[in-house]
């Protein structure tokens, strides 16, 4: 039993704090665990992305065709983890496009949100919708948009909820009750809108 | 217990748990992180723990300080071993009393920038052994085997990671911390510690061949009371094919036999030199195909030829010298899946349609790199640029050679500054050769503060000694930063972490024998733009410091300056601001049905300002108040 999860996005939105709090979340289940991350530039507006690897696993990246859940925090990146999405696995999509400085600067495209979902499609994954920048706002914190989409992923791979706070609690004690409540804010949108369940 | 670190963190556990009383090193990625984790807690633990100057000086301390006894360990990146290197010759032939262990990161897939270059060739150049880390447990267990080897044979080790095992965490395993005291006793023997003339230099050679002997020995089954094992053998009943690999590949290669549910006899090694010939010979013996898994450069393969030849038995030897793999880059789950296809004469399905991904990679929005949000290297490569333009000089006519951290960056858009990138210093030996070779303009190097004291003071001692006429810029924005923030001797504000005293660039460069040194504050465009101008005017060796904190510091140490603001009003939607210098804090509003195209500076802003100096609109304003 294995579980692989592909979170990707820019630097600045929390990709790599989200992976960490799973990747504990597996080592506090007593499991095997592989977290890596790609940070390189992530400071000055460049592409992050970490991958997190739970059961019996032994390479520290997740092979193509394999991904349990992929998180995609900005639209555009989500283009990167299709080689990695296992057919009938779940993309959580953010409704969020952040435009590189080079692209506001100079003429650009950007791909069109049909196109995306056209090669979701293709390689046969669910696709669950969410605005985490709204639910975070309505939960009182903007910024926890990595944490709603936390709550989103925790309720598909059938996480246990109270662990997941304590992992909350240990990574995140400042501003505690609005990360909840965006955690809660992710979990039950997913819950109320789909029934898919993975592991 | 089991906790969840990555390779660097799991090798500082290593280093508390095996007793190391010195521990130093130069930041480099993928090695950066031993020290940083090991750095607070110096006091707690009671031993000495420090960034050197550059990794030679690093390593000459470590050595000495194992040399009277102690265990020590010293890390860098790869590019690091090139500067230990001359030290690291004759220590490895001189031996040492204590325990010393060299850590190494390589960074196969160049992740970092800099040349992909595989170290396990100074184990061989050098006559030091050298283990190869193949998880993140390895990394922590090994240490202390590292250090048990270095001691049995009286000589340093080298200890090999590389990014994937580096940087990745994985739970591990922690285990009991030896209790070493050891009082520091150095015995004067200048037949070991001295090269003076030929017969002791040729007789430490022999001591350093003999050591290897050892270590070879020790190495070839090698279990330790925990059940750790340097070289594991795994021969499968009914299968002719083999495979034979060392280091990160590990994990994919599992993986991949996992996945496929494949059936073959395999070797790991994990002392990469000397390798384990006996146990070599008894692999081949079962096989008649062999395929060598082992990042960038085929050491173990050409090996393995040798001792295949010896044996005087016909074994295929599949890996680089027949292009199954590839000398380049880091080899993914995808990669050893392909090799293992050769080997085993089999197609392994994948089952993805490339097409798709073809398409995705066309659509994939690149995202180039900016200096940070008030990165003080922005305003001076801004100030540079101007001050060239104000002198009549075409942009592609000033060579300005760059060197190593977050300084490079000005080679990027929108700057274009910088036109070289070697290694840590050599902006500045650059910049001589080409007025030597007869550029007749002029010619600028740009170095950051911890380059600079590195290896950039003996090029610039040179330039002033030859009297050639440059301009060095040193962007000193107080840290090493690239790497993630660690102190070097120009840094400030050491935060009652460590206890050392501030060099001040100035200082060197006025001892130096400097006489046109100019200080600016790159947030203040207009008069670093003139300095710099003057600078370059200037007929002799000058030197302008470029000296602000690095913004992301700045900001942790509740430094606040004024944002800006966009007025609206003014703003044309011209993007000037923007596309001269790329703040990640400018966002650009095209025009709708509802607005004209405007700029907008979000509340990132550090408040370095700059961009009131491009705007031709004065559309920029000071925020008053907050407001």
């Amino acid at each position: 039993m294995e579980s692989n999860f592909y979170l990707i996005g820019v630097g600045g939105q929390g990709v790599i704090r989200l992976g960490q709090i799973i990747a504990d979340y597996g080592l506090k289940k007593g499991k095997k665990v592989k977290f890596f991350k790609e940070v390189g530039m992530a400071q000055r507006g460049g592409p992050v992305h970490c991958e997190i690897r739970i059961g019996n696993i032994f390479g520290s990246r997740i092979p193509p065709l394999s991904s349990d859940i992929v998180v995609v925090m900005e639209l555009s990146e989500g283009l990167k983890s299709l080689e990695f999405i296992k057919p009938g696995g779940t993309i959580i999509l953010n409704r969020k496009k952040i435009y590189p400085i080079d692209m506001m600067a100079y003429p650009g495209k950007y791909p069109q949100e049909e196109e995306i979902i056209r090669l979701i499609k293709e390689v046969k994954a669910k696709i669950i919708w969410i605005e985490a920048g709204k639910i975070a706002s309505e939960a009182g914190l903007p910024i926890a948009e990595n944490i709603v989409l936390l709550g989103a992923l925790s309720f598909i791979s059938l996480f246990d909820k109270e662990s997941m706070m304590n992992m909350l609690r240990k990574h995140i004690p400042r501003e505690l009750d609005k990360n909840i409540a965006a955690f809660n804010g992710g979990y039950k949108i997913v819950k109320r809108n789909n029934n898919m369940k993975i592991i | 217990m089991k906790k969840l670190l990555t390779g660097n963190e799991a090798i500082a556990e290593g280093v508390i748990e095996s007793g190391a009383e010195v521990v130093t090193g130069y930041p480099g990625t993928p090695s950066t992180e031993v020290i940083l984790t090991l750095l607070p807690q110096e006091k707690e633990l009671g031993i000495h723990i420090e960034w050197s100057v550059n990794e030679k000086v690093a390593f000459e301390i470590a050595a000495a300080a194992a040399w009277a006894g102690k265990r020590a360990l010293v890390t860098m990146k790869m590019s690091g071993v090139n500067v230990a290197a001359d030290s690291l010759a004759s220590i490895a032939y001189s031996g040492c009393t204590g325990g010393l262990v060299i850590f190494v990161a390589d960074d196969p897939g160049a992740n970092a920038g800099m040349p992909e270059q595989d170290s396990r060739h100074y184990a061989k150049s050098m006559v030091v052994p050298m283990l190869d880390l193949a998880s993140q447990q390895e990394c922590l267990d090994y240490v202390k085997v590292a250090f048990d080897i270095s001691e049995k044979i009286g000589g340093p080790v080298f200890l090999r990671s590389t990014t994937e095992i580096a940087h990745v965490a994985s739970d591990v395993v922690l285990g009991e911390k030896l209790n070493i005291k050891r009082e520091a006793h150095f015995e004067r023997d200048i037949v070991k510690y001295t090269k003076a003339g030929a017969a002791w230099c040729m007789a430490q050679h022999q001591d350093t061949l003999n050591r290897l002997t050892e270590a070879s020995k020790i190495a070839e089954n090698y279990i330790s009371e925990s059940g750790i094992k340097i070289n594991e053998i795994h021969i499968e009943a009914g299968s002719k094919c083999g495979v034979i690999y060392a280091g990160a590949v590990q994990g994919n290669f599992q993986e991949v036999l996992k996945r496929y549910n494949l059936k073959l006899s395999w070797l790991k090694i994990g002392m990469v030199h000397p390798l384990p010939e006996e146990r070599i010979k008894e692999f081949l013996k079962n096989i008649d195909r062999v395929l060598i898994l082992e990042e960038l450069d085929p050491l173990i393969e050409a090996e393995v030829m040798r001792i295949a030849y010896l044996l005087n038995r016909e074994v295929e030897i599949l890996g680089k010298f027949d292009k199954t793999l590839s000398l380049i880059g880091n080899y993914s789950f995808k990669k050893i899946k392909n090799a293992l296809e050769v080997l085993l004469k089999t197609k392994l399905e994948s089952g993805q349609d490339p097409k798709i991904l073809e398409r995705a990679k066309k659509l994939e929005v690149k995202r180039p790199t900016s200096f940070c949000i008030g990165c003080p290297h922005r305003g001076t490569y801004f100030a540079l640029n101007k001050a060239i333009k104000n002198l009549k000089y075409k942009k592609d006519e000033i060579i300005i050679t760059g060197d190593i951290g977050c300084t490079i960056l000005g080679m990027s858009k929108p700057f274009e500054s910088c036109w070289t990138e070697v290694a840590m210093g050599a902006s500045i030996g650059l910049a001589q050769g080409f007025k030597w070779a007869g550029i007749k303009k002029p010619v600028i190097a740009t170095i950051g503060d911890s380059t600079f004291f590195h290896a950039g003071i003996p090029p610039l001692i040179n330039a002033v000694y030859q009297k050639v006429p440059l301009t060095i810029i040193i962007l000193d924005n107080g840290w090493t930063a690239m790497t993630g923030f660690e102190e070097n001797p120009g840094t400030v504000n050491l935060n009652g972490v460590t206890n050392t005293r501030r060099v001040d660039i100035v200082e060197i460069c006025q001892g130096c024998g400097i006489e046109d040194i100019q200080i600016i504050d790159p947030y203040q465009s207009k008069k670093a733009t003139e300095s710099i101008m003057k600078a370059i005017e200037y007929t002799g060796v000058s030197v302008i410091v470029s000296r602000r904190e690095c913004a992301l510091q700045a900001k942790r140490k509740k430094v606040k300056l004024a944002k800006r603001k966009v007025n609206i009003d003014k703003c044309t939607g011209c993007r000037i601001c923007l596309s001269s210098l790329a703040c990640p804090a400018m966002v650009f509003h095209p025009k709708d049905a509802n607005n004209k195209a405007y700029m907008e500076i979000t509340s990132a802003c550090f408040g370095c300002g700059l961009c009131e100096f491009t705007c031709p609109f004065g559309a920029i304003e000071v925020i008053k108040d907050g407001k």
